[in-house]
């Protein structure tokens, strides 16, 4: 159930209380952003809709990041191995047996399962940093199994796939792909949002507020943590399969530990157990590389540092997430909410405690 | 005991993450070489007063906001912490009050004492005040008992050679005859060294036998201010601090606070 | 015999580093993720050293571990001091942010071409033997030498000066050690510097032995499953923890699969975190804390 609002809501049939959206301004915002949203193709060139498909992209890995670790306060470290779990499984089906994407997304999910519960198994006796540690020892065992099938098939440029053909439509121009990606990302935020409100989703916020009083409370704690990885790690692998389908070829190399730390990026910067936060550190995180491009371009340095532009990229998102864990730890999210509190308790500062 | 205020709280107000006070319109003095008891039930913001004094309130994200602390009349709140203990003034927590994996000895070595104070006299008091310590010199501290616990937790304060001591809490969870001796410690530390202490209790009793003057607070406010005689012969302070009193049946609306208001405005 | 010897290389590489982990975390509790980075700063410290002061190479390595010792501090005083008391997560974040600004900005201050800053001391990494059959790099040499020396001078400070105790106490109660007067942030400074310097040394050996170039700090992120094996608050399992990982790792390499080096660290950390997380010397931290 969501929260109850404040007057002139009022709710009287039960059907109300299930709704994710309730009063009238909150449906005409959503009716605004889903033109926006429909609309966005038409309207777009080619690079900014390229934009906007990563991001679509890459949120859908990061709301899964955020139920694991901003919800359900499992750490994880072993992000990016676990997208290439999604994109090894899809390029070893489609290289090895040929099979077209409707049996290589489920592979795909299905991988993602059993390698989440795996790699939920150490959060059953670990906690916090060895946790975290734990995990990033695991995404280096998944990378070395992918590299030694690629070394192994000889394949020193990694597995190239070819698009995906859906219902006979084969999966090339961008504004298809934004269709289809705007279609999985939208399913993971509502399903995240449903499991948020369920008895899985309170389990989940109970262990990581004290597990022994969870625990205490009858909620079965390993039954929850690994429900958290199972399903993080499945959407997680079924993005990486999307990405493998979208960029048209699948190595090693490109899982590295600077892709789970752009996603933590993406957690932490846009706030810790938000589903909103999740979104505006995707969009945040994926268009920074190209905003460093654009004031480099303004600046008219690209010529002389076009060779240096990764390592600048890097030193300036390094410099951008210390930024933000120093002076704002509760993300992009936590600076809305100062705004909303600011707003909502004008013109007193402050409430008093302890008033009868 | 002297006639100079060594430390003033002059009209507190203490606020958590910037929304909510907890500690409203506190006043209350310490007189150099005196032992104050401040009394009050849980909630009533003993510890976030404590806390405002010695230095450490930011950690919870809390601020003084209104008022003034003073130490020998120069203003203190706010102030980061190391300027506080710089100055004396020690705090015994309430809990973690130990190094755990240190032993004794390397607990009281642990401690940086104040400038220009005489460390190894200290020192050495310090294993007189306690001699069931100087038997257990090289057991770990997280070995010890509760009461060896706070003992060593007192003596390590007063390596620091304080001249305010701030004690949260000296009964919690121990038995009352060792209460009973640490209690008479605390006035022979007194007046051996001339220390002051701010004794924040729940036990009124206790505080009371050794208080030169006590502050009652409630729901973030002092309430009552007296000699312990006077508190003690409040009708309030006899039926809600101390036991007594108390014929008729207890329901919801006999809450103090409630009947209190009733007496004074009645 | 030849193995021998390049286990006891390896460990004492590995040594040298996790030691610095070993050190931040046990005064401070944050795990520093950015070491292998910090060990990277000091071979590129020491390459600038060496061509500054050419012909004197004593200054030059003088003057590289002090300026390690001076970023250590630096580190602290300027970035982490702000992250204390913060969430144990984002503090590790921190340190692995300021480990990718660390590398872009090496790339972008040195390039990527490897630099021998051996020549420009004017020495030379003689091979020397060991017994009848094998062979050790001064370098190497040298490793184990300092190794000995940065833990028996740690090991000492630790248990016997009043300083050394005070960070132990700083380590294990941050709030109690600062009501005591401890000033944490000097104990915390402290304990950078002295980790940086420690990770400084084995960077700077390792470049008079291999050069200096771009992915040398991936040995400190493979030197991080010795600090845990042994136990991340325990320099004594540090030492032991590198000795296990290296010994592993070159009999893995030397009879299975050279390819094994760089996932063998962390196949020993995850059996030792599934049998025994808090590794070999650990304390037992509060892994089921209420």
């Amino acid at each position: 159930m969501t929260a109850p609002r404040s007057s002139g809501y009022f709710r009287i049939r039960y059907e109300d209380d299930f709704a994710l959206i309730d009063t009238r301004t909150q449906k005409v915002w959503l009716g605004v952003l889903a033109f926006a949203l429909a609309g966005f193709p038409f309207l777009a060139n080619s690079v900014l809709l390229d934009l906007a498909n990563q991001v679509l992209l890459v949120s859908i890995g990061a709301v899964a990041l955020m139920l694991l670790t901003g919800f359900a306060g499992q750490i994880s470290l072993g992000h990016a191995g676990l997208l290439a779990v999604g994109a090894f499984t899809t390029g070893v089906l489609f290289r090895e047996l040929a099979a077209p994407f409707w049996i290589t997304l489920p592979a795909s999910a299905v991988a993602g399962a059993l390698v989440g519960l795996v790699f939920g198994l150490p959060s059953l006796r670990l906690r916090g940093l060895y946790l975290a540690v734990s995990t990033l020892a695991l995404h280096f065992m998944v990378l070395h199994v992918g590299q030694e099938y690629e070394t192994r098939r000889g394949l020193s440029s990694g597995v190239v796939i070819e698009p995906p053909s859906l219902f006979g439509y084969a999966l090339q121009d961008g504004r298809a792909w934004y269709v289809v990606l705007l279609a999985a990302s939208t399913a993971t935020v509502l399903l995240s949002l449903n499991l948020l409100r369920t008895k899985t989703g309170r389990a989940w916020r109970a262990i990581h507020g004290r597990e022994a009083v969870a625990e205490a409370l009858g909620i079965h704690v390993p039954v929850a943590k690994l429900s958290a990885f199972i399903v993080s790690c499945t959407l997680t692998s079924a993005a990486g399969c999307l990405a493998a389908y979208y960029r048209g070829f699948v190595s090693a190399e490109a899982f590295p530990l600077f892709v789970t730390i752009q996603y933590v990026a993406t957690v932490i910067i846009g706030g810790i157990g938000s589903l909103l936060g999740a979104l505006l550190g995707t969009l945040f995180v994926v268009l920074f590389p190209y905003a460093i491009e654009a004031s480099m371009n303004a600046l008219g340095l690209t010529d002389r540092l076009s060779s240096m532009i990764f390592a600048i990229n890097q030193a300036a998102f390094g410099v951008a997430m210390i930024l933000f864990l120093v002076f704002e730890p509760q993300g992009l999210v936590g600076i809305w909410r100062r705004i909303q509190a600011w707003v909502l308790l004008w013109p007193f500062g402050q409430k008093p405690l302890g008033r009868p | 005991m002297n006639e100079t205020v060594l430390l003033r709280l002059d009209n507190v107000e203490v606020t958590y993450h910037r929304v909510a006070t907890a500690v409203q319109g506190v006043s209350l003095d310490v007189r150099e070489g005196a032992i104050v008891a401040l009394l009050g039930t849980n909630g009533a913001g003993k510890t976030t007063t404590l806390r405002a004094i010695s230095g450490f309130i930011g950690l919870d994200d809390a601020r003084v906001t209104d008022g003034s602390i003073a130490h020998q009349g120069e203003r203190i709140d706010n102030r980061p912490p190391h300027e506080i203990t710089a100055r004396g003034i020690t705090l015994v927590p309430e809990r973690s009050k130990v190094f755990e994996n240190l032993t004794v000895a390397e607990n009281l070595e642990a401690v940086v004492p104040r400038r220009g104070a005489d460390a190894r006299r200290l020192a050495d008091a310090v294993w007189q005040y306690f001699p069931a310590l100087a038997k257990l010199r090289s057991r770990d501290a997280g070995l010890l008992s509760g009461g060896e616990r706070q003992m060593l937790a007192i003596g390590a304060a007063l390596s620091c050679a304080p001249r305010l001591l701030l004690v949260d809490e000296l009964s919690q969870g121990l038995a009352p005859l060792i209460v009973e001796e640490l209690i008479r410690l605390l006035q022979v530390i007194r007046r051996d060294l001339g220390m002051t202490v701010l004794l924040v209790e729940q036990n009124a009793a206790v505080a009371l036998d050794i208080a030169d003057h006590a502050y009652v607070l409630e729901n973030g406010r002092i309430v009552l201010a007296g000699t312990p005689d006077e508190l003690r012969r409040h009708p309030d302070i006899r039926e809600f601090y101390l036991g007594f009193g108390g014929e008729r049946q207890r329901s919801y609306r006999d809450v103090k606070q409630y009947r209190r208001r009733r007496r004074w405005y009645g | 015999m030849q193995l021998a010897v390049n286990v006891a290389v390896l460990a004492a590489i590995y040594a040298l580093i996790s030691c610095g982990y070993v050190l931040i975390y046990r005064v401070s509790r944050v795990l520093s993720l950015a070491h292998g980075e910090l060990m990277m700063l000091g071979a590129y410290g020491l390459a600038v050293t060496a061509s500054l002061f050419v012909g004197h190479p004593l200054i030059a390595i003088g003057s590289a571990a002090l300026l390690s010792v001076l970023v250590g501090v630096l580190v602290y005083v300027l970035l982490m001091r702000q992250m204390t008391g913060e969430s144990v997560l984002a503090a590790v974040l921190t340190t692995i942010a300021l480990g990718i600004l660390l590398r872009g900005g090496m790339v972008l201050a040195f390039g990527t071409q490897t630099q021998y800053p051996l020549q420009q001391l004017g020495w030379t990494n003689a091979s020397l033997p060991v017994g009848p059959s094998a062979r050790i790099s001064a370098a190497g040499l040298l490793l184990i030498l300092g190794t000995a020396l940065v833990y028996g001078g740690l090991f000492a400070f630790l248990r016997m000066t009043r300083w050394g105790i005070r960070m132990r106490a700083a380590g294990q109660n941050p709030l109690l050690a600062a009501q005591r007067g401890i000033r944490l942030h000097g104990v915390y400074a402290l304990a950078w510097g002295l980790a940086t310097f420690s990770g400084g040394i084995a960077g700077m050996l390792l470049a008079c032995d291999a050069g200096v170039e771009a992915t040398l700090a991936t040995i400190g992120l493979k030197a991080f499953p010795a600090a845990l094996v042994g136990g991340l608050d325990s320099l004594a399992g540090a030492l032991i923890g590198s000795l296990v990982i290296a010994f592993v790792e070159v009999a893995l390499i030397s009879y299975v699969d050279p390819l094994l080096s760089d996932v063998v660290p962390f196949f020993v950390l995850l059996a030792m975190l599934v049998v025994r997380p808090w590794g070999l010397f650990g304390t037992r931290e509060e892994l089921d804390r209420v």
